[in-house]
């Protein structure tokens, strides 16, 4: 275990990796209450995986044009065009009468999923970098990184706080949005949009399984803990920030795999929630 | 009276297959008008289609100036896990009118606040709206619709799945709000005796029957009209001023 004295010494090396921690989970955490409300939780595993996949096609292309492939900003760029093109997809469209929507982000997971296998296979060149690249590695950010999530958290913040009644109307009950003439698709596209945005940052921030993580449990924990939409979401931020920061910080310290922890500690604070309920009901 | 809403030869349905073609309809400003028909028989596809928001496969659909409409989904449409209250649902009628670029005010609030006195739940405002009963969550969507103060009304299924007390108050609220709203009102429903003492105008629809039939209460309740709907012989008994509709066991329609 690191001491404390030790831990204060380090700061140049852990502040980045704390902010850009602190932020993905405070972002996810504030979309997970739509992710959760909307009963849509395993889109943002599809997603997640899109978005791998677009990582993976960027690194194909610029291997074979025999580019260098440290371009990372190519490589959001296109996983950016994958999850968010993905999330316009899988939330919007609709499927016809003969499927539910739940085939297609299935189907879209599991593909993805194989594609990158595949992709993967024969990216041999940077097989060393590739799960730093694809899944994140919240002990070493960048500075770059954390300035690129924060512009995508100010922009999904902006977009939210300006449209929220929109988005809230149109994903609560899209029927009645589309037949009082709120333009539900648009709403809905907008709010798919922005976790579009949101997930390849993150996952390259903090790696993939604390997105899911993050897009689920602080919103879970908030909607177990409070009975008021705003609550709901200012609770889901904090959670998802402290699940995140907090898993970072308590990773250094006791020398366990930081992603891993963040999501442990997310699933304490969704059990101290249920437990604060069940005391208090 | 120039119609609120008109359909004109319309065929209905989702994709490329027309359900049922030949629709003509026209919703006046003060009409009640129910749409009565067997489960799946393509009521709330006619619905959908009067309101605009599934484009007709054929015919046309036209409007007499803008009409703000007040819907009220099925109440099992509605997500009670939404951590919102009574207030937040009926506030999410004045959105429409705000457009996306204002703030709810002050003055929205007092809407949705009188929408919510004038369905008789004015007490509930705070109430989450996940904790109202079957009848109170009806009223409260009722109440977002009439937020929106809108010129049509339109509901689809609102009595489904009630007793016949809650049943029997809505729709002498529905009845109430017709009156004395100066609102046309077009309901769905697949119960006839639900809407024989409230409507003005009755529609059957069946598309498995290929069914079109409007008219006035009166002309739609002869009973080969109504036998032809049930497939069955059915009588329309009158007691202490409501209509009571019975099929006749063991008759064939005529």
């Amino acid at each position: 275990m690191i001491g404390l004295a030790e831990f204060w010494a380090a700061s140049p090396i852990w502040r980045d990796p704390l902010l850009a921690s602190l932020l993905a989970g405070a972002l996810l955490g504030f979309l997970g209450v739509y992710v959760v409300l909307r009963r849509v939780v395993f889109v943002s595993a599809a997603l997640t995986q899109l978005s791998t996949l677009g990582v993976i096609v960027a690194l194909l292309v610029l291997e074979r044009l025999e580019l260098e492939t440290e371009h990372q900003e190519i490589q959001l760029v296109v996983a950016w065009l994958f999850s968010v093109g993905g999330g316009l997809a899988l939330g919007t469209l609709r499927w016809g009468r003969r499927l539910p929507s739940e085939a297609g982000v299935g189907m879209a997971y599991v593909l993805a999923g194989a594609l990158v296998i595949l992709g993967a296979n024969r990216l041999i060149h940077v097989a060393h970098d590739l799960n730093t690249m694809i899944f994140g590695n919240a002990v070493a950010v960048p500075f770059q990184d954390v300035v690129i999530l924060a512009g995508v958290t100010l922009v999904v913040a902006v977009l939210h706080t300006l449209f929220q009644k929109e988005i809230v109307f149109a994903s609560f009950d899209r029927e009645t949005a589309e037949a009082m003439g709120v333009r539900a698709p648009l709403w809905s596209g907008l709010l798919y949009f922005t976790i579009g945005l949101a997930i390849p940052v993150a996952a390259h921030a903090v790696g993939a399984l604390p997105v899911f993580a993050f897009l689920t449990i602080p919103a879970a924990a908030a909607l177990v803990l409070t009975r008021r939409l705003r609550l709901a979401f200012g609770t889901a931020t904090a959670l998802g920030a402290i699940a995140a920061g907090g898993g970072y910080l308590l990773s250094w310290f006791l020398q366990t795999p930081t992603g891993a922890t963040m999501v442990a500690l997310g699933g304490l604070l969704f059990a101290a929630s249920w437990l604060a309920r069940a005391v208090r009901a | 009276m120039e119609p609120l809403i008109r359909l004109e030869e319309v065929a209905i349905g989702y994709g490329r297959r027309p359900l049922l073609a030949g629709v003509s309809l026209a919703v006046a400003p003060d009409d009640f008008l129910a749409v009565v028909g067997p489960n799946g028989g393509g009521k709330t596809t006619l619905l959908r289609t009067l309101l605009g928001t599934l484009p007709p496969l054929a015919g046309a659909r036209r409007t007499t100036g803008a009409v703000t409409v007040g819907y009220v989904p099925q109440r099992d449409h509605v997500d009670g896990l939404w951590p919102l209250s009574t207030g937040d649902v009926v506030v999410m009628g004045r959105v429409p009118s705000l457009g996306p670029w204002r703030r709810v005010a002050a003055g929205d609030v007092a809407a949705a606040r009188a929408a919510l006195a004038r369905v008789g739940l004015p007490d509930l405002w705070r109430r989450p709206f996940g904790t109202l009963s079957g009848g109170q969550r009806q009223r409260t969507l009722i109440a977002r619709a009439l937020a929106a103060e809108p010129r049509l009304l339109a509901l689809d299924e609102p009595t489904n799945g009630m007793d016949p007390a809650a049943e029997l108050s809505a729709m002498d609220l529905l009845r109430d709000l017709h009156r004395t709203g100066r609102l046309a009102v077009v309901m769905v429903s697949h119960r006839l005796e639900a809407v024989a003492n409230y409507a003005r105008t009755l529609a059957f629809v069946d598309k498995d029957q290929a069914l079109w039939r409007v008219g006035s209460l009166a002309e739609m309740l002869r009973p080969e009209g109504l036998s032809r709907l049930y497939g069955q012989e059915v009588e329309v008994h009158e007691e202490e001023g409501r209509r009571f509709v019975y099929p006749v066991a063991g008759k064939e329609p005529p």
